[in-house]
């Protein structure tokens, strides 16, 4: 837990990759025909709304991921939180419509999803705040419980570890262009965390949480809420993550191996850490990991036989080099430890 | 657990060798004082988790459809899995008939190399999250170095032998190296080794897999997978007739499971080892090279992984192929169920072997999901992260004014003595004790 300025180079990476989609955005929603658009051919319109697609997942789970190891609990679970939502979110919009759900059957089952992730958020965090548990162990547990659970409730509802298919949210329809819902939500949540951490009260309880929990209980604020409610929030990010990707884009869940999640959560923790606790600079992060795997998929599709496992380890890589070389981030001071009131 | 290795060592007579003596009695007896709680936070959290796992299976059932429940209850519906019978059917069908046992000590088997894998990092203060890779690129070694070797060894007994060790050591050696990665990231770059081995194992699936459909495919076969081993170089059943055991890695394993005791509690490297997983800070002042420490335990820790992965071709499969079940994973709750103790690797690896083969009977004779086992995985470790909550209950059990006393004994006399001599004889006695300890 050495102590390091946030390094130059991860800020201006975040910085660049921020920068690059603001760009790339703008000239593809105002100058569809300009020439920029042409020259970034490859990086068209289509490719960044792919980009923007596969980053939900990782984003979703970054964002959430921040608020609780800010607040003080190391949320190693995210993998299992989208496990569990993106599970969630098929199971009920495929029950309550009998295999054929309506768009607000979808939502319905969205929402349930995030509650499903909430409430297994609130599981890990009575396990880690009340009983005092290694967070990092309760965190690979519940992973492991999510990675268990999932496939066994898919054989128990139809059979077999993966759901069959059902449909994905409409887009959302908009004056001059369309939008994925679950992407809305990402591109909305990001500043919108960003401001809660930066400006607001409850954002600097949470750093205080997480830095100096003896100096938030001084002043009086209960560092269990604070605590809790960044754990909660980690769970509904990672709810919206998950049932953003099962039915904004897959339209399935997937049990088989590692899940359909296929280590997403994972890559969302090294995003944050990459972005240093920044929401912006963790969507920075997300985007540049799902960017690596849009050009994989479109390479493909223009018939080079690049493997997609080898493409697919590159986000992994990435996160060892940067982890081992670019920047140490530092992560928050009492993140792990456990807080025990003084009066008590 | 008698882990006061270091008696010998009591000539106070420079500084270094005061120091050593100190900490080890001080290891030992943390050691001593928590093995006896260990143990009863390990029965615990199997008991809750059972318990647990009987409320899912109960939840499952009312979920599911099926021609004859066995509970039905009007106004609520019908529960399709009787838990007790469920639990019965897994005990039973780990060891019966023959072929389940062979099978159950085939898992148990594998799973001595994952835990003990597991526990050697722990021990060293290291949390290995990698072994389900380094395990998965040491079968890939086996299998190529195997493959590659046999046309020019003679097809014999002796020839057969050449191989499989020539297989278990090309295994270990690259489950080693793959380990001493994400050590020498945390000791030279200070890269958290949770996150990265993690990463690693991801990296190792994506290599072995690009490896084998690229370069080593078999041209036979439309899946992705290596050629299979010639026959006399596989691991031969001895008393059962089975294409999966052999007797011969069971003991092997057991060895190794001694050697590896006897590592840790007979040598200096597994004084040192030890140290610096309870008392970095100590063990640094005591001369101890904190970081190649940190690469040389995940390196013995990869190479236990690696070697499972070499008997998993060597006896299992017979080739290197995708999908290799998650004993890596399973090996982290084997070795937290055992406390990190070498020898408590043997029952916690029968006993998951023994749920794995069991989960197998109850998906054949009453369609409850196999996945059933996962669940139980991952609840077990859930329940052994939190022995503060063990306590609680037994406070809450009426056993409290007993507790608070010696809690509060414990409070003040340090968290290394406050171990449950006293409360032993109830689940409850499972103090706050070294949560931290060597644990982390």
């Amino acid at each position: 837990m050495s102590y390091a300025e946030p390094s130059r180079k991860q800020r201006w990476l975040a910085g660049a990759a921020v920068l690059i989609v603001a760009a790339l955005l703008a000239v593809e929603l105002f100058f569809p025909e300009s020439p920029v658009s042409e020259i970034v051919r490859i990086v068209d319109a289509n490719y960044v709304r792919s980009v923007l697609r596969l980053a939900v997942p990782i984003a979703f789970a970054a964002l959430g991921g921040i608020f609780a190891e800010k607040s003080g609990v190391i949320n190693i679970g995210l993998e299992g939180l989208l496990i569990i939502s993106a599970f969630t979110s098929i199971a009920v919009a495929g029950t309550i419509s009998g295999g054929n759900p309506t768009q607000l059957q979808l939502w319905i089952g969205f929402f349930a999803a995030v509650l499903a992730s909430v409430l297994f958020a609130l599981l890990f965090a009575v396990v880690c705040i009340e009983f005092k548990a290694d967070q990092i162990i309760a965190g690979l547990a519940v992973w492991l419980i999510a990675l268990g659970v999932a496939p066994f409730a898919s054989k128990v509802i139809w059979g077999q570890v993966n759901s069959p298919p059902v449909a994905t949210l409409n887009n959302f329809d908009f004056v001059v262009f369309e939008a994925n819902p679950p992407v809305v939500m990402m591109l909305i949540s990001v500043p919108a965390a960003w401001w809660a951490l930066n400006r607001t009260a409850f954002g600097r309880w949470i750093e205080a949480s997480g830095e100096n929990p003896k100096a938030l209980d001084t002043v009086g604020v209960d560092v269990r809420k604070v605590r809790y409610s960044g754990v909660l929030l980690s769970g509904f990010f990672s709810g919206l993550g998950g049932a953003g990707l099962a039915l904004g884009r897959v339209g399935q869940f997937i049990g088989g191996g590692e899940t359909m999640i296929s280590g997403r959560g994972w890559i969302g923790i090294t995003a944050y850490l990459f972005g240093n606790y920044n929401p912006l600079g963790a969507f920075g992060a997300s985007f540049l990991f799902a960017s690596l795997d849009a050009l994989q998929i479109r390479l493909q599709q223009l018939g080079y036989s690049i493997p997609s496992e080898l493409i697919g380890i590159i986000p992994y890589v990435t996160v060892i080099v940067v982890l081992a070389f670019v920047g140490r981030t530092r992560i928050p001071d009492a993140a792990g430890d456990h807080y025990e009131s003084g009066e008590e | 657990m008698s882990d006061s290795s270091g008696d010998g060592r009591d000539t106070p007579s420079d500084d270094s060798e005061s120091w050593q003596d100190r900490a080890d009695r001080a290891l030992g007896r943390l050691v001593d004082a928590s093995a006896a709680e260990r143990i009863l936070i390990s029965f615990a959290a199997l008991g809750l988790s059972v318990v647990v796992g009987a409320l899912i299976v109960i939840v499952s059932g009312w979920v599911a459809t099926c021609d004859s429940p066995f509970v039905a209850l009007a106004g609520v519906g019908s529960f399709c899995y009787d838990p007790i019978s469920v639990y019965r059917v897994m005990l039973v069908g780990a060891v019966w008939p023959p072929y389940n046992f062979a099978i159950t000590l085939k898992e148990t088997t594998l799973l001595l190399f994952t835990g003990l894998s597991v526990a050697v990092a722990f021990r060293a203060g290291m949390f290995n999250i990698g072994t389900q890779g380094q395990l998965l690129l040491g079968a890939l070694g086996t299998a190529l170095s195997v493959l590659w070797v046999a046309p020019f060894v003679p097809v014999s007994v002796l020839g057969g032998l050449l191989l499989i060790a020539i297989g278990l050591l090309v295994g270990a050696l690259i489950g080693g190296l793959w380990g001493a990665l994400p050590g020498a990231l945390k000791a030279y770059a200070d890269a958290n080794e949770v996150i990265t081995t993690i990463m690693l194992n991801f990296v190792a699936t994506g290599i072995a897999f690009t490896l084998v459909s690229e370069v080593f495919k078999d041209p036979q076969s439309q899946t992705v997978q290596t050629r299979s081993i010639p026959a006399f170089a596989q691991l031969q059943a001895v008393f059962f007739d089975s294409t999966v055991f052999s007797t011969f890695a069971l003991v092997g394993a057991l060895a190794l499971v001694g050697g590896v005791y006897w590592m840790l509690n007979g040598t200096s490297f597994g004084f040192d080892l030890r140290t610096s997983g309870v008392q970095p800070d100590a063990a640094e002042y005591g001369g101890v090279d904190s970081k190649r420490m940190m690469v040389s335990s995940m390196t013995v820790s990869g190479a236990l992984a690696g070697l499972g992965g070499a008997v998993y071709v060597l006896m299992v499969a017979s080739r290197w192929q995708t999908g290799i079940p998650s004993l890596g994973f399973d090996g982290i709750t084997v070795s937290i169920l055992a406390g990190n103790n070498p020898l408590g690797v043997i029952p916690a690896a029968l006993l998951f072997g023994a749920l794995k083969t069991g989960s197998l009977a109850i998906e054949f004779q009453l369609a409850v999901p196999k996945e059933l086992v996962g669940v139980l995985r991952g609840l077990i470790i859930l329940f052994i992260a939190m022995p503060e909550f063990f306590r609680m209950v037994g406070a809450r059990l009426g056993l409290g004014d007993e507790r608070r006393t010696v809690a509060a004994d414990g409070g003040e006399t340090g968290r290394a003595n406050d171990g449950g001599s006293e409360t032993d004889e109830t689940t409850d006695g499972t103090t706050v004790g070294d949560e931290g300890g060597d644990e982390r």
